[in-house]
């Protein structure tokens, strides 16, 4: 056979749909993909949209263009006659529940994961199966049991005066500081309704997720690096802060962000734990859609703030993180 | 800095019920180059790991100048550690980096600049300082790393296969770069390499290991001209190997006799090995009947560049064993494929060792 008898290779652009033949036609992908796109836009959209309507009595409303359901979060309703920061607070409380909540998991997760990665496969693997367990317990359930913990008649308060540890407390001069905390009464410990019992349930709840999310880039961490450090001189804690931190600061970075978040969006915690006047904007937004308030539009309003609060927060902490590993 | 002497007394690392080191004994010469040669899974790394501190010995000691420093933690032990990876800190610079060990030290900042400078130059990467890790290349990664365990004047220098990630070039020169800077610097170290060429260039004695105990320990001339045992005689270099039986003083293999120089320590009948090197066998044209040559015949020819490697076939009808022989490179070609030749060994070239199998060495005590 001669060369010019062979048949010539087709060209890339020939061979092109050849390689395509697998998958969809073109014209199915763009319907699933439009699909997918509208039922996941449409409800922001429509949000977006009712946050402009008009609430009606009895819990109904119309469409509208109108703008005072933002009116009401940023300056209240009978502004300029009354000036109410009401939401903004509220605002203010779900950006520092979230903020704290995600910070104090990501610490208290860091270690634990860090010594987790340390230990034999078997071992791991034991912690992995018991943190996705606790993954899959709901909010309410977790809730519920914080509840009881820190009740006053049969919880934590009980033991503390059972054991005598309220008296010491009294004794050393401790109690008018938890006083002023507002975890304690006159007569004993006192931890809910507060802050301190809010933060708890909080960081519970996501602290499972901080240490699956650091758990992987903690064990790709390269240990020759360590030992290095640790030749030159570097004790235990040096090691860590010079070496390991460093090396998943941009994990670190991503798992703090993807627990505020979440926490944005936390409602039972917060209802259960806080105080009325530290409650935050999903309380107040739950209670405009479903609760008391039934106010929709308004609801949305609040809903649409909340996000875009939470995008602008995140936007500036990726820009940060990235400018700061662009001047390194 | 008066440079350290080492030594490791019955030294064992054991891993539940495997034992990764057995009960190794050794000096290692203040100021001197001793390379630790084995195959992987010899226990060599093992070994350096417990000498740097990051491995705690199931049994033995450690002396540095006769203190004992088993129960010093790394951190502790002021020895510099080159890994196989280099282990440098991505999200440093270079000069960071290299001044590493200065800044957890206390060392003031401008110092340390200088310091790092200074080692920078010395592994010639002088100005490099500001640039990222990851810019660097193979090669001017394990200088960066050389130059970073060198930072804290240290009394042992390690390096745990600090050649491997650099291609075959750059690997030539950074051996004999690093005997440079190790011969000024005069620091007792200890490098682990599975590459003999590496440990032959490098080092001024060889310790080289097989399934966690050493086999030998020697200057590379003797490991190479005098292996105390068949494992070393084919891990360095190359080797030929023919299986025989002791009689009448001689060796009797399927392709002849062999008679090697000063008579044989075996009993009669013992199993035996007898190795010699490709370069240690002489060809001659025809077939030459006699001591310590075999008939053969060419069967395959490998140009080297250099030299020339003659792939024998031992016997008359080349069925037998197979035999290499290093011939110079000339322009003509003496010997072809299919040719008759006859294999001479000399008697001082050929090496004896217990027949593999053999569970003790017949030996006969002299």
């Amino acid at each position: 056979m001669s060369l010019a008898s062979v048949d010539p290779l087709p060209s890339e652009a020939e061979a092109a749909p050849a390689r395509a033949a697998p998958g969809l036609p073109r014209p199915a992908l763009a319907l699933l993909s439009g699909v997918l796109l509208v039922l996941a836009v449409a409800p922001f959209v429509l949000v977006f949209v009712i946050s402009f309507g008009q609430n009606e009595d009895g819990a109904a409303w119309h469409w509208a263009l109108v703008l005072e359901n933002y009116q009401r979060f940023f300056v209240g309703l009978d502004y300029p006659d009354t000036f109410s920061t009401l939401y903004l607070e509220r605002l203010w409380n779900s950006f520092l529940y979230s903020v704290l909540g995600a910070l104090i998991a990501v610490a208290l997760a860091f270690p634990f994961a860090y010594a987790l990665t340390r230990r034999s496969r078997a071992t791991q693997t034991l912690w992995l199966v018991l943190l996705l367990s606790a993954l899959s317990l709901s909010e309410v359930f977790v809730v519920m049991g914080w509840d009881i913990l820190l009740s006053n008649k049969s919880g934590l308060p009980m033991v503390f005066r059972e054991t005598g540890l309220t008296q010491w407390l009294k004794d050393v001069g401790a109690f008018p500081i938890l006083r002023e905390w507002g975890l304690a009464t006159p007569r004993n410990v006192r931890f809910k309704p507060s802050v301190f019992a809010t933060l708890v349930s909080l960081t519970y709840i996501v602290w499972p997720y901080a240490v699956i999310l650091l758990y992987a880039p903690l064990s790709r961490l390269d240990r020759s690096q360590i030992e290095a450090a640790r030749t030159m001189g570097a004790g235990p804690f040096t090691v860590v802060r010079t070496v390991v931190v460093p090396a998943v600061r941009l994990p670190l970075i991503g798992a703090t962000l993807l627990l505020f978040v979440y926490l944005l969006g936390v409602l039972v915690s917060v209802t259960v734990f806080a105080a009325p006047p530290e409650h935050t904007l999903t309380v107040s937004i739950a209670d405009a859609v479903r609760g008391s308030a039934l106010n929709a539009p308004f609801g949305a309003a609040q809903s649409v703030v909340l996000l875009v609060v939470a995008s602008v927060f995140l936007l500036a902490s990726l820009w940060l993180t990235r400018r700061a590993e662009a001047t390194r | 800095m008066v440079p350290a002497g080492l030594r490791l007394d019955r030294v064992g690392v054991d891993y539940g019920a495997v034992t990764a080191v057995g009960e190794v004994t050794l000096d290692l010469a203040a100021g001197g180059l001793t390379a630790l040669l084995g195959p992987s899974g010899c226990g060599k790394t093992t070994l350096l790991r417990v000498v740097a501190g990051l491995e705690r010995p199931s049994r033995g000691r450690l002396l540095l100048d006769g203190t004992d420093i088993t129960a010093l933690p790394a951190e502790a032990r002021r020895f510099g550690v080159v890994f196989q990876s280099f282990a440098l800190f991505p999200h440093l610079s270079v000069a960071d980096n290299v001044a590493y060990s200065l800044a957890i030290a206390g060392v003031g900042r401008t110092e340390r600049r200088a310091r790092a400078e200074e080692l920078l130059r010395l592994v010639q990467l002088g100005g490099y300082g500001a640039r990222r890790i990851g810019a660097l290349s193979g090669g001017q990664r394990q200088r960066v790393a050389i130059a970073r365990a060198l930072a804290q004047e240290p009394r042992v220098f390690l390096l745990d296969e600090p050649m491997s990630a650099l291609d075959a070039k750059l690997r030539e020169e950074m051996q004999v770069e690093l005997r440079l800077l190790q011969q000024r610097l005069a620091i007792t170290t200890v490098v682990v390499t599975h590459d003999q060429r590496e440990a032959m260039t490098m080092a001024d004695r060889i310790v080289v290991m097989s399934a966690g105990a050493i086999e030998q320990v020697g200057t590379p001339a003797e490991i190479y001209h005098k292996p105390a045992s068949a494992f070393v005689a084919s891990f360095i270099g190359r080797a030929n190997r023919l299986e025989g039986r002791v009689c009448c003083g001689a060796i009797e293999t399927a392709a002849g006799w062999l008679r090697p120089k000063g008579g044989l320590r075996f009993i009669e009948g013992a199993a035996v090995q007898a190795m010699c090197r490709p370069e240690r066998v002489w060809l001659r044209p025809a077939t030459e009947p006699g001591e310590n040559r075999l008939p053969a015949r060419v069967v395959f020819v490998r140009d080297m560049g250099h030299q020339r490697e003659i792939h024998l076939g031992l016997g008359l009808d080349a069925q037998g064993e197979r035999l290499i022989a290093d011939v110079p490179a000339t322009d003509t070609t003496p010997f072809a494929v299919g040719d008759s030749v006859t294999a001479e060994i000399a008697p001082e070239a050929l090496l004896v060792f217990p027949g593999q199998g053999t569970e003790r060495p017949l030996e006969v005590a002299r």
